[in-house]
């Protein structure tokens, strides 16, 4: 059997992904070297078409520059994705371990109220939380994770289950191990890997999520994001197509790009299933 | 402006042939108005929301008309007098006028709509016809208001739009508020009403009786609701309907429009209207407390600039409180000019004589800046104005919020440092400019009166005697003193007068006649 690495960097497709994420990281993380400017500045004519001078991604209607946008866009959106999806995973992990781990009337409370949040139709309630909470970086990604945490728990919650039942957890009850002990040290790293492939696609949808509650103009204020620039630019679609188009595109190649990696994570980590 | 009053004074002339012409005028054709939004009612006599009259001035006449000077032309009122002292006003009424179910007009059914209706029910006509006592009708053609002190606004408040003359037959019965006639108008317009097909249409049909003698020239109005902005865009590109106005179209899309040979766009209409964009400051507290930051703020935000790109150029600098389209019947007024070349320079000086240096970071303070909620021109001028005070060095992050939390945040909380609003000036300053500056209306929980909570003795007594003054002299005297006073003490940083555009169709004329648009009746409108 192929070791981790030789599975997962052997995968053309994973490689395809890496490469457009680490390129949006890395401009997301030195966005103030690439664009030193605010993103809101005016600092041209409006709508100049890509390629003009200075522009290469022209200007949306106000003047901004759209390359500028994109870059601290790249911040914004990632950061808010990747927050929430932190939170989300850590939340749901806890739940779901506790309920797998004592089963039980535990299990019972934690799963109804697991299924309580996952019968609200889960954009909707991010937009209410948007709504009642103020749009504002903090509670975007509350809203989000708050939306995302339940199939992570139920994820975490299945697998507990399976590995609870397994001869060296019975080893450690048998040695005297506390449950925490036990659940944290023993049991919880043996279902990393469909946690890591959960998150890792979370992180996509989070984007996603950040992008749709921005183009209905409840994004964090003053911070530029993707969705924000699709929002405001949506107006002009007729007589600036490249206000939605190019960051509609660097969206949609940053979440593909995310689903191959997640894709090639699930396949590496577990082999049986890549060779069917 | 002298532009303005050359094409007003054309307009007016072109009016005047146009009503001699009247029965020249080929008789037919179906004119398509879009509103937008949907009106929640057909009763204008208790309701000001704004499609209402849209829609029921062509069912209901006014006393009066006016012309594009501001000036009272004859309607249901053929001739009125006001005596010298203000305090009677006589109108003499048509005897030819019956309303569409073929009961005559008399002077009982004005008295009714003004004492019955209006001065008890309507939102604003509380307030114009506070000082009315009494209405007398000597005979059924005469009617004689008597007031109690004076008040020249009412004659500026008389048109069809904002003073309908119900017949007291229809809905003198029953609860004015709730009428079952509330959505089935009956008027004397030039048109009836036929149909409303909720979330469709209204229609209305030639009124065959209507007094002005061979009009209405057009046989039907369809008013069109659409709630999606592209698609009432590309229904006028289509011709499948031919006049929308006040915002129904966005700006963006005029443009658009204008360029097409099927379609003529004019910002004529408006003058009774006279909406303002501008800015309140909180000056209960810091920093705002200080008139010279106002006057910074004034002095930083770009005009221009807002005007070519939030409004794309439909819109002129405000020079204060009242709008430049009082500028015929002389009551506007000029203010300190914030738009000099130097401006920046002067607003950076007024902030360090406040005692504002600028920080390590070239910052001076932070503020919040609210945005009103009305959609996305404002969001965009609001980003503006970040940028705008970022240059002296002002820091403002933005906050949305719902209408409802906006309302209660600048109207009651008062929990605001700086919010952009809108603003109409209405038929008359007395209507429209006082409530934002006069003391006796910082009303906490009344909305879209004075929010800054700034008033002044000198400024409250010159709008005090243009209340009551009689002599158009002696009112165009105060205003001229009030509007310096004012911009000087900046509680409200005035930064455009908005010209709504109105996208008409070329295949039909004279649609919009008036200062009132497409408030209008629609009377002479007729195919080309």
């Amino acid at each position: 059997m192929k070791s981790f690495n030789a599975r997962f960097y052997g995968n053309p497709r994973v490689y395809l992904g890496l490469i457009w994420l680490a390129a949006v990281v890395i401009v997301a993380v030195f966005a103030g070297v690439f664009a030193p400017r605010d993103p809101f500045a005016i600092v041209g004519q409006p709508f100049l078409p890509p390629g003009s001078e200075g522009f290469l991604l022209g200007t949306d209607s106000l003047g901004r520059n759209v390359m500028a946008g994109l870059i601290h866009g790249a911040r914004t959106t990632l950061m808010i994705a990747v927050l929430s999806t932190v939170a989300a995973v850590a939340f749901g992990t806890v739940l779901g371990a506790l309920a797998g781990y004592y089963g039980g009337i535990v299990d019972d409370i934690l799963m109804r109220l697991t299924e309580f949040f996952q019968t609200i139709p889960w954009f909707l309630f991010a937009i209410v939380l948007v709504a009642i909470l103020s749009p504002s970086a903090m509670n975007l990604v509350i809203a989000i994770a708050v939306v995302s945490w339940p199939p992570i728990a139920r994820v975490v919650r299945a697998e507990v289950m399976a590995v609870k039942a397994r001869e060296f957890v019975q080893a450690a009850v048998v040695a005297g191990q506390r449950d925490m002990g036990i659940l944290f040290g023993q049991i919880l790293p043996n279902t990393l890997s469909p946690l890591i492939v959960t998150g890792s696609l979370m992180v996509a949808t989070a984007i996603l999520i950040e992008s749709a509650l921005s183009f209905l103009g409840l994004g964090a204020p003053g911070q530029m994001s993707w969705g924000f620039m699709i929002g405001a630019g949506r107006s002009f679609l007729r007589d600036a197509w490249w206000l939605v188009t190019v960051p509609g595109v660097v969206i949609l190649l940053t979440v593909l790009a995310i689903n191959l990696i997640g894709e090639g994570l699930n396949d590496a980590l577990n082999p049986r299933l890549a060779d069917l | 402006m002298k532009r303005f009053l050359t094409t007003a004074a054309s307009v007016a002339l072109a009016t005047a042939l146009s009503v001699g012409g009247a029965l020249a005028q080929s008789q037919g054709g179906t004119l398509v108005q879009i509103t937008q939004p949907e009106p929640p009612n057909l009763a204008p006599y208790v309701s000001t929301s704004g499609p209402i009259a849209q829609v029921t001035s062509k069912v209901f006449d006014g006393l009066l008309e006016y012309d594009f000077n501001l000036q009272p032309q004859p309607s249901l009122a053929n001739s009125w007098e006001v005596s010298p002292d203000g305090l009677t006003i006589t109108f003499n009424l048509r005897d030819d006028v019956v309303f569409h179910d073929g009961t005559p007009l008399t002077s009982e059914d004005v008295r009714f709509t003004v004492m019955d209706v209006l001065k008890q029910a309507h939102p604003r006509g509380i307030a114009t016809f506070r000082n009315v006592t009494a209405v007398e009708t000597p005979d059924p053609h005469t009617v004689i208001f008597r007031l109690d002190a004076p008040a020249p606004y009412i004659m500026m408040a008389l048109a069809s739009s904002e003073s309908p003359i119900l017949p007291k037959h229809v809905y003198g019965e029953g609860d004015i508020r709730a009428h079952p006639k509330a959505n089935e108008p009956v008027g004397s317009g030039p048109f009836k009403f036929v149909e409303w097909r909720r979330g469709e249409i209204v229609r209305l049909d030639r009124n065959e009786d209507y007094w002005r003698d061979g009009q209405p020239f057009l046989d039907r109005i369809v008013v069109r609701f659409i709630a999606d902005a592209s698609t009432r865009t590309a229904v006028l590109e289509q011709g499948e309907a031919h006049v929308a106005g006040f915002g129904a179209v966005p700006y963006q899309d005029v443009k658009r429009l204008e360029a097409l040979d099927t379609i003529e766009v004019t910002t004529r209409g408006y003058e009774m209207i006279s909406p303002i964009v501008e800015m309140i400051f909180n000056t209960k507290e810091p920093p705002f407390d200080n008139a010279k930051v106002r006057q910074a703020v004034n002095y930083a935000i770009d005009r221009q600039f807002v005007i070519d790109n939030v409004w794309f150029g439909y819109g002129t600098p405000a020079s204060g409180p009242i709008s430049s389209n009082f500028e015929p019947s002389g009551l506007f007024g000029r203010g300190i000019d914030f738009s000099v070349p130097d401006r920046i320079d002067i607003a950076n000086r007024l902030l360090d004589e406040a005692g504002f240096p600028r920080g390590a970071d070239g910052v001076r303070f932070e503020i919040t800046h609210d945005v009103t909620p009305y959609g996305e021109e404002w969001q965009r001028f609001g980003e503006i104005t970040v940028q705008n005070l970022a240059e002296i060095g002002i820091k403002a992050t933005i906050r949305y919020e719902d209408l409802p939390s906006w309302l209660a945040r600048t109207y009651t909380d008062y929990g605001f440092q700086l919010t952009s609003n809108f603003l109409f000036n209405q038929a008359d300053p007395v209507i429209g400019v006082h409530r934002g500056i006069h003391s006796d209306r910082i009303l906490p929980g009344t909305v879209f009166v004075n929010g800054s909570r700034w008033s002044s003795p000198e400024t409250d007594a010159l709008m005090d005697a243009a209340t009551v003054a009689t002599d158009p002299a002696a009112r165009s005297a105060s205003y001229q003193a009030l509007v310096p006073l004012v911009t000087e003490a900046s509680p409200v940083a005035y930064v455009l007068e908005l010209n709504y555009p109105t996208v008409l169709s070329t295949q039909f004329a004279d649609v919009i006649t008036g200062p009132l648009g497409i408030y209008g009746n629609y009377a002479f409108a007729h195919k080309r």
